[in-house]
């Protein structure tokens, strides 16, 4: 057995003596760390969430919603709940020569029945150049078709998860009825899994699909949320936007509809976490220091506690820094040992959450986690250490 | 082998006045002795044996251990002869509560700087057979009698085939007929395995185990 183990097993032994003691020492770096980790990994989860909403979406594509939308770096007071745009903004931005393909966008939430089971579920109502600007490919059946659309077909394309929640397969799903709201439709198509789901929260995959000419069954006013649309792979996106707003401007004031491109919304998203970031590390700090400060202070008792042992080592031959080592060991074990249980604790409560939010803990948290619990214990494990390294060894023998 | 020069300890008690635990005193052991160190309480002999076992630095003096002063040496060094040269044993055993006999005994061989030329957890096996003690390897100190944690300690000296035994009232804490054993236990050391044993008592019946006494009294070394 190396040295290094008999002292790290050493350690423990001690640790096993006093468990009560070890824990409450422990607890301010375990709290710590189970803080730090948990909302770093709603926060890491939450950003992976929107991010993959966003990311499927190509670089040429634009989003038209009411109100402002993102307001000096952050998210505005925007209505994107509001049904706001109608029929003639979506023909007025047709016209709009640089704009590819264009669909609004309405949704439509209720309990949707199948032959299996039921479940609430949204109708994402959108016109067929949808399916290109989201990037979706089918598995099963077909996708939307401007004949959908014209004729008001009650049909819809589902995504992986909801059709085979309500009709137990994939293929099962294909040419059957799900009913919404008392309004009977039939799965023409099931699209490929996007991802991006996986934490629980609602994503494609759990969609339906519909015509929006369909979609005014449930909105007399025919309205819509949002305009998604492709712009031509050459042309300058800001030059489009340009154009795009004198086609908006035309009907509406300044503060009444937004332009955004995704890598804005992801930008302002990012921005935010940043933001968290800071304030987490703050956390960090100030909750590792007070847990530091508490090894310290147990790491003196445990030195005046442990004279005469010391006095043993050194008259058996401990050099100076045998002992030092073995104390710094001693810290860092405990401080490792509180890291190792907040780490614990952190998973423990992501698992518990993660059916009702996207928290997502990576490999960097958990190193990281450690790590800092091992300078931790270091720092301040040292200034005890050397305090039991320098006893005089007469003195530290004679010891009562 | 070790020799005290005019060897001098004193302590400040305040700034005027000094207490001399060990007035100039000069000593020398030689090799394969057994020497007893006795004297009343509180007449220094402790203070004696922990300069003899380089424990502790002379206010004044030299000491020099196989002809090296110990003054020129670093801290690491006489720890290291400490570790090689010098095996101690005391009163209070002193044997690390949280480790188990085997550990105890092997301790020493963890801060050993040197190869050693055997391994050292045979020789520990071997020594707990020979002297009595099988069965208790795993055991803690707590869990054992006086008279075997003293004899664990004498192994934990053993385990680096030191030069030279020191024990502090090695009876101190055990009553007369297991205290006899510890005394042939260390007699057998010296006779057979040629080490070198000094003993502080200050009992006449303990002192009798040694070839030659050293008188200590009110911190000087008498004859
Ligand atoms: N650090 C110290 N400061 C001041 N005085 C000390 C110190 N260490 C020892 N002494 C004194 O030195 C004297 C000798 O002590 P020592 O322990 O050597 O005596 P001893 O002969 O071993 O006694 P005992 O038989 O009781 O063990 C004592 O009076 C003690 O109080
Ligand atoms: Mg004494």
């Amino acid at each position: 057995m190396s040295y290094f183990l008999f002292i790290v097993k050493s350690a423990f032994e001690d640790f096993r003596r006093s468990k009560m003691q070890t824990f409450l020492t422990s607890l301010g770096i375990l709290i710590g760390v189970f803080a730090v980790v948990t909302l770093t990994a709603m926060g890491l989860g939450l950003k992976k969430y929107i991010s993959d909403q966003f990311d499927s979406l190509g670089t040429n594509t634009l989003f038209v919603a009411p109100g402002k939308l993102l307001q000096g770096g952050g998210f505005g007071e925007s209505s994107l709940l509001g049904n706001r745009f109608d029929l003639k903004d979506l023909n007025r931005l047709k016209r709009v020569r640089s704009i590819k393909s264009i669909t609004p966008l309405s949704s439509k939430s209720g309990t949707a029945k199948g032959a299996k089971d039921s479940e609430f579920s949204t109708i994402f109502f959108s016109s067929e150049a949808f399916f290109d600007i989201s990037g979706f490919e089918i598995d099963k059946g077909r996708f939307l078709d401007k004949r959908d659309i014209d004729k008001r077909a009650k049909v819809l394309v589902a995504g992986p998860k909801i059709a085979e929640k309500l009709f137990g397969t994939i293929s099962e799903a294909i040419d059957k009825k799900v009913t919404i709201d008392n309004v009977s439709f039939t799965i023409i198509g099931v699209i490929k899994s996007k991802g991006g789901g996986g934490f629980g929260g609602p994503d494609y995959d759990s969609y339906f699909f519909g015509p929006y000419t369909t979609g005014f069954i449930f909105d007399p006013d025919k309205k819509f949320i949002r305009f998604a649309m492709k712009t031509d792979e050459n042309i300058n996106i800001s030059s489009v936007k340009e154009e795009v707003k004198d086609a908006m401007l035309k009907r509406y004031k300044d503060d009444e509809f937004s332009i955004v491109e995704p890598t804005e919304i992801l930008s302002v998203v990012n921005g935010i976490f940043g933001i968290m970031n800071i304030v987490l590390v703050a956390i960090a700090s100030i909750s590792l220091l007070v847990g530091g400060i508490g090894i310290m202070n147990i790491m003196y008792v445990t030195v005046s506690d442990k004279t005469k042992e010391v006095g043993i080592r050194r008259a058996i031959g401990a050099r100076k820094n045998d002992i030092l080592f073995q104390f710094i060991v001693e810290a860092v074990a405990l401080s490792i040992l509180g890291g190792a249980l907040g780490l614990g604790l952190a998973y423990a409560g992501i698992l518990l959450v993660q059916p009702f939010f996207p928290a997502y803990m990576d490999v960097t948290s958990v190193a990281l986690a450690l790590g800092v619990s091992s300078v931790i214990g270091i720092i301040f494990g040292v200034l005890p250490a050397r305090k039991a390294a320098n006893l005089e060894p007469v003195e530290a023998i004679r010891y009562e | 082998m070790i020799k005290l020069d005019k060897v001098v300890k004193s302590y400040k008690i305040d700034e005027e006045t000094t207490f001399y635990a060990l007035k100039e005193s000069s000593v020398e052991i030689n090799e394969r002795e057994f020497v007893s160190i006795i004297g009343p309480s509180g007449s220094g002999k402790s203070t004696l044996m922990h300069l003899i076992g380089l424990l502790d630095k002379p206010t004044s003096g030299e000491i020099i251990v196989q002809g090296r002063k110990i003054s020129q040496l670093n801290d690491d060094q006489v720890s290291s002869l400490r570790n090689e040269f010098i095996g101690f044993v005391f009163q209070q055993f002193n044997l690390i509560p949280k480790l188990t006999v085997l550990e105890n005994i092997l301790l020493p061989s963890f801060y050993a700087r040197k190869k050693l030329e055997y391994d050292p957890r045979e020789k520990a096996m071997g020594l707990i057979k020979r002297f009595g003690l099988e069965g208790k390897e795993k055991s803690y100190p707590n869990k054992i009698s006086g008279g075997q944690q003293q004899r664990v300690a004498i192994l934990r000296a053993l385990i680096m085939e030191p030069k030279m035994i020191l024990a502090d009232e090695p009876t101190g804490n055990l009553d007369s007929k297991t205290g006899g054993e510890i005394m042939e236990m260390l007699k057998e050391l010296n006779e057979d395995e040629k080490i070198t044993i000094a003993i502080v008592t200050h009992e006449a019946d303990i002192a009798k185990y040694g070839k030659r006494a050293i008188h200590v009294k009110d911190g000087a070394v008498v004859k």
